[in-house]
């Protein structure tokens, strides 16, 4: 087949080896963004307990791969809701001086817009899911400045999370996933404003 | 009396203090040995019991218990306020942490009754924040002699009671100064343990407070970075809580000043001054201007606030978390107008030497200020400042302008009255002015010789040249011709020679052009040629480089002088310099900018007229002397007897660098040079060495300035004999000696005179016979055999007069050739023979292969036939035999087939002499074989083995190789 890559077990091409990649690079830099903040911060390597501020159902193997993306579609652009909060809180609590994490942090931002953008073409059927978000941020608040920054890190660490489900999934999703972007478009405009599949 | 407080140790032990009646005593509690709490409240209960008896012994009961202790905590300012009431005014106070009973205070206070309320109030500040912990507080009146009892405990329950059972840090987000201590708990969450506290990266060492607390002390604290200081409490499996403190500094801004722009309004600005540390949006610094929230500064963070009306005081109040600073200012509007920069700044008339420039202002309430403007003029090496004041100033004449020129021009206002400050600058403006003629030139005529002339002329200077020049326009007349002789120069030229004709004076006129004309001819005309040797030419020093020079006034200098100054010797294109100088002046300093090191400068004062200038004076020097450059020239040596006249010249000058003060001599040894001349007289240049032994000499000559010495030219010579000396030596001493060695050999040679005769000139003896003459001596019949040929061979070395020798006609001998063989000699000359007187028969030998070819017609015969060297024909002389001189037979030699071997040595030995050689065939089998050696040399019979010539003692002849031996041993 012409245009066949060679990335993942089932040779992913055109747009879903796009995604797939940039799933990649996202994941790898979302790992360096909440590195560059821990270093920033002298914060301990450890997790933050509390678990994930982003829940979806668990990825069953039952799952067709389009519900998988679904789903992950949904936990993406949750993330991206927290990052925008993050940056909004930041800025306006602490000193707007430029750094290398600033940089990084509007990096990862516009990847992640990015890569909902190129997700969402993915979606079958306009098939729509909400995930769940821990909604700690006030809570956080009131137990001051810390609280604020303990809530980043969480933030940062479910973008790390997600976006390494989503590079996951991408990569192990079979070829004829291909189809999907013309049916998914044509459809999505068709039934915009959809909430369930 | 209510239970204040009740918990439970789920560890170790059980705490209650909820018995009504029961007054407590302080009671110190391990924290780490809550175990042994409970024998603890027994104790303290006996002891508290036993003071109780003992109290009630003495009669202090009377003073009565505090009642109504109330505790009103202030939690972030970690304060705790007391209030209870009393009708004492000395109180003993204690504070503990109520879980462990550590004591953390216990103090004696006065503390007086309110008037109004009648209660005593009394507050302390808590080092630790009074979350971490609960804290009990109890009260007892005190006198000078006695004590009353304890109040009941009154406790404020900290955070880590377990109906709190999450994680907590205290104190939260404090903004503290830098320097300043502080402690910090950790409230552990049920079921977790406790790991750590680590304050900026550094694990700090917790003490426990409680079951669930534990707290740290951090000393002298910095400043905090963008986002404050982070303290975190970690468990062994993840970070529990944490906190972030700010530790800064206090606004440190100062300088208020307000002013106005557009003399309604007001802007007031300040200096930061020192960074606070603190930039989180709680702890940042708010400014607030006349009690208005200034919004420049706390929003966009910068320094300034603006005020629509003018006021005329001001204040300023900068506010952090750690303090307030107040700022203020007072002016009068019309004292703090800062004006802003003018616009649309134009030129609008623009000439060679001046311009006009125009702007505008974009406030209208400016154009009835009183203003000063301030015009700077930027151009290459030209720049000015310039002040123009009017209201409402908007347009200024610009004088004073250079042609041609790029200007740029910026322009700032102010205020004239109670002038403040300059306002904004203007944009820059480049103002280009326009050509005009150039200024005339500096001309000056130069006489390298008596009939040449050029004139030089100086180049313009951006300021003078008004435009970039085309060219010089150079003409010349003399008084003889009519009309000016024209020519056009390039603008490269500096200089144009002038041809002088016999007699009159020449006037040289010189003009510079460019596009906007030709500038006024400067004219000089030529003097008259003085060379130096005409002039009394002195000696000019320097001083610090430059030349001071100074002449008498002239009276006909009219149009002052002119001093030139031009390299001695120079010839053709010079580097000619001038300046001219008023008649006032009679002195003038050549900087040393305008000389050159090491050359000698020929300075001439001219008096300058309508006329031709007249040379006043001349001088020679040097800006400064340096060592030749060269050597002294023709260095040479030459030898009279045993002295060396050194002869030298000067080297040329132009590399003699400086005056030449005199000359050392040196003798030049190996390594170091030995001073034997020092003349200091320039004019010499010869020494005579005197005095020198018979060696090699090397000697250095050097001439010296006031630098010092060159580096010496070096002259080597040989000093010899004498020639009247060496033609003694040479002639007449080897004459003497040949003389006196011919007299030696003449003396030796008549002493020796009969061995030399032997030597050089033996006489031959006759031939004799040896062997038996036993044969009847009677008359002899010779007859001559026709076998017996002697072929005797005419040589100058041999005489024919010989006894034994007799010619034999030659008529016979052909007679002869008809029956015998012909010897292959015959066609000698001259044939000798001879018939020996007694013939043996031992001379009939049958050994006629032992004779030679050329003697083969002898056999058989009783004849002997001898053959002399000489005789053999030429091809018998080529054989063996070798060797020159006398060979009368070769052939047994040349046979091969000769058995002549086994002699061949001696033979050989014999041959090599050079004597006298009758045979070289014999017999080693002849009887006379022992004794043939001394047979040699002796004639021998060719048919025969014997001698011809027989040996004997007294006869015999010496070797020819042993005269030397016989000279010097004597012999005869």
């Amino acid at each position: 087949m012409a245009g066949r890559s060679v990335n993942g077990r089932h040779g992913l091409r055109g747009h879903a080896g796009r995604t797939a990649a940039l799933a990649r690079l996202l994941h790898k830099e979302c790992i360096q963004l909440l590195e560059l903040y821990r270093n920033s911060e002298s914060l301990p390597s450890s997790p933050v307990d509390g678990g994930y501020l982003v829940s979806v159902p668990p990825l069953v193997p039952q799952l067709s791969d389009a519900e998988k993306i679904c789903i992950l579609h949904a936990a993406l652009k949750e993330c991206l809701r927290l990052l925008e909060d993050v940056i909004t809180r930041e800025d306006e609590e602490f000193s707007n001086e430029d750094s290398e994490y600033k940089r990084k942090r509007k990096t990862v931002r516009d990847r992640l817009g990015h890569l909902l953008a190129s997700t969402e073409q993915l979606l079958v059927d306009g098939q729509k899911f909400e995930a769940k978000v821990k909604e700690e941020l006030d809570g956080q608040v009131a137990s001051g400045s810390f609280g604020l920054k303990m809530w980043i890190v969480r933030v940062l660490q479910d973008l790390v999370h997600w976006t390494g489900q989503t590079s996951d999934t991408l990569r192990s999703m079979p070829a004829e996933m291909e189809k999907a972007p013309k049916t998914m478009s044509r459809r999505t405009r068709r039934g915009a404003g959809k909430i369930k599949k | 009396m209510p239970c204040q407080y009740r918990r439970k140790d789920t560890k170790t032990s059980r705490c209650e203090f909820c018995s009504p009646d029961l007054v407590y005593s302080a009671f110190p509690v391990s924290g780490s040995s809550l175990v042994s709490m409970q024998g603890w409240v027994t104790l303290a209960l006996l002891l508290s019991l036993g003071v109780k008896r003992s109290l009630g012994q003495n009669g202090v009961g009377e003073l009565p218990v505090p009642r109504g202790l109330t505790l009103n905590p202030d939690l972030p300012a970690q304060t705790l306020s007391l209030t209870w009431q009393s009708d004492s005014s000395l109180f003993d106070l204690e504070i503990f942490h109520t879980e462990l009973m550590n004591v953390v205070l216990n103090e004696t206070v006065a503390v007086k009754a309110d008037a109004v309320t009648g209660l005593h109030s009394w507050t302390w500040h808590s080092p630790l924040p009074l979350e971490c912990t609960s804290h009990s507080v109890r009260i007892r009146a005190r006198n000078q002699q006695s004590v009353g009892q304890w109040s009941p405990l009154q406790t404020i329950p900290g955070s880590d009671i377990p109906e709190k059972s999450e994680s907590y840090m205290f104190p939260q987000d404090k903004v503290v100064p830098v320097g300043s201590n502080m402690t910090f708990c950790c409230i552990v969450k049920e079921k977790e343990d406790f790991k750590d506290m680590i304050y900026r990266r550094q694990e700090m060492s917790a003490t426990r407070l409680s079951r669930r607390t534990y707290a740290i002390t951090v000393t002298n604290q910095p400043a905090s970075g963008n986002t404050g200081t982070n303290v975190i409490c970690s468990s062994q499996r993840s970070t529990l809580t944490g906190a972030v403190v700010f530790v800064g500094y206090p606004p440190g801004d100062e300088g208020l000043v307000c002013e106005t722009r557009d003399l309604a309004s007001a802007e007031c600005s300040w200096k930061k001054g020192r960074d606070t540390h603190l930039r989180t949006k709680r702890s940042r610094t708010k400014y607030t201007l006349n009690g208005r929230d200034c919004l420049e500064a706390n929003e966009r963070k910068t320094w300034w606030c603006s005020s629509k009306v003018w006021e005329e005081s001001w204040s300023l109040l900068a506010r952090n978390p750690l303090e307030t600073v107040q700022l203020t200012d007072s002016a009068q509007l019309t004292d703090r107008v800062h004006l802003l920069a003018p616009v649309n700044v134009t030129a609008v008339e623009v000439k060679a030497w001046s311009a006009t420039l125009r702007w505008s202002w974009s406030v209208a309430a400016y154009k009835k200020l009183e203003m000063v403007c301030q015009l700077q003029l930027f151009a290459h090496e030209l720049s000015s400042t310039r002040n123009y004041s009017s209201p409402g100033l908007s347009s200024v004449e610009l004088e004073g302008l250079w042609p041609d020129l790029d200007y740029t021009v910026t322009l700032r206002c102010g205020s004239k009255h109670s002038f403040w400050k300059w306002g904004d600058e203007s944009a820059p403006y480049r103002i280009h002015t326009k050509m005009d003629r150039p200024d005339a030139l500096d001309v000056w005529i130069w006489m390298d010789s008596s009939n040449t002339r050029r004139v030089f002329w100086k180049p313009l200077s951006l300021r003078k040249s008004h435009g970039a020049l085309i060219g010089y326009e150079v003409s010349q007349n003399s008084a003889e011709e009519d009309g000016w002789t024209r020519v056009f120069l390039p603008p490269g030229n500096f200089s144009y020679p002038i041809i002088l004709n016999n007699s009159s004076d020449i006037t040289v006129a010189v003009a510079a052009r460019n596009p906007a004309g030709l500038s006024q001819p400067s004219t000089v005309t030529t003097p008259a040629y003085r060379a130096d040797s005409q002039l009394s030419v002195s000696e000019l020093l320097a001083i610090n480089g430059s030349f001071h020079l100074s002449w008498q006034p002239n009276a006909n200098a009219s149009s002052g002088y002119a001093v030139e100054w031009v390299p001695t010797g120079c010839s053709g294109l010079c580097p000619v310099d001038w300046k001219k100088v008023p008649e006032s002046d009679s002195s003038f300093s050549v900087n040393s900018d305008s000389l050159v090191a090491g050359v000698r400068y020929t300075v001439s004062v001219y008096s300058l007229s309508t006329g031709a200038p007249t040379l006043l004076q001349r001088w020679q020097g040097y800006s400064q002397e340096m060592v030749p450059s060269q050597s002294v020239s023709d260095l040479s040596a030459n030898q009279t007897g045993s002295d060396v006249l050194l002869s030298w010249k000067d080297t040329a000058m132009e590399h003699q660098r400086g005056f030449i003060r005199g000359y050392t001599v040196y003798l030049a040894n190996a390594a170091h040079l030995d001073l034997i001349a020092n003349i200091s007289d320039p004019e010499v240049q010869s020494y005579r060495v005197k005095g020198l032994s018979l060696s090699l000499f090397k000697f250095v000559v050097k001439a010296y300035t006031s630098a010092g010495e060159d580096a010496g030219s070096t002259v080597a010579i040989k000093v010899e004999m004498d020639t009247a000396i060496m033609l003694f030596i040479g002639i007449l001493v080897p004459l003497g000696i040949m003389f006196c060695c011919l007299i030696l050999v003449s003396i030796c040679c008549y002493k020796k005179r009969e061995w030399v005769k032997k030597a050089f000139y033996p006489e031959i003896p006759g031939p004799k016979v040896s062997g038996d003459w036993s044969s009847p001596r009677g008359p002899l019949d010779v007859k001559p055999s026709p076998h017996s040929v002697v072929h005797i061979v005419e040589s100058p070395g041999w005489d024919f007069t010989k006894e034994g020798l007799f010619p034999v006609p030659e008529e016979e001998e052909e007679s002869e050739n008809d029956n015998i063989e012909v010897d292959t000699d015959s066609d000698e000359p001259a044939l000798l023979r001879y018939y020996n007187q007694v013939v043996g028969d031992g001379s009939h030998s049958n050994h006629v292969s032992d004779s030679s070819g050329s003697s083969t017609a002898s056999v058989g015969s009783t004849q002997t036939e001898i053959t002399y060297a000489g005789i053999q024909s030429p091809t018998s002389s080529q054989g063996a035999c070798g060797g020159g001189g006398y060979r009368p037979q070769m052939q047994s030699v040349a046979a091969p087939a000769e058995p002549q071997i086994e002699f061949g040595d001696d033979f050989q030995d014999d041959a090599l002499n050079t004597g006298y050689k009758p045979q070289c065939s014999w017999q080693m089998d002849s009887p006379e074989a022992e004794n043939f050696s001394g047979s040699l040399g002796s004639p021998t019979s060719v048919t025969s083995s014997q001698f011809l010539i027989p040996e004997s003692s007294e006869e015999k002849p010496q070797p020819s190789n042993t005269w030397f031996h016989n000279f010097l041993s004597g012999k005869s």
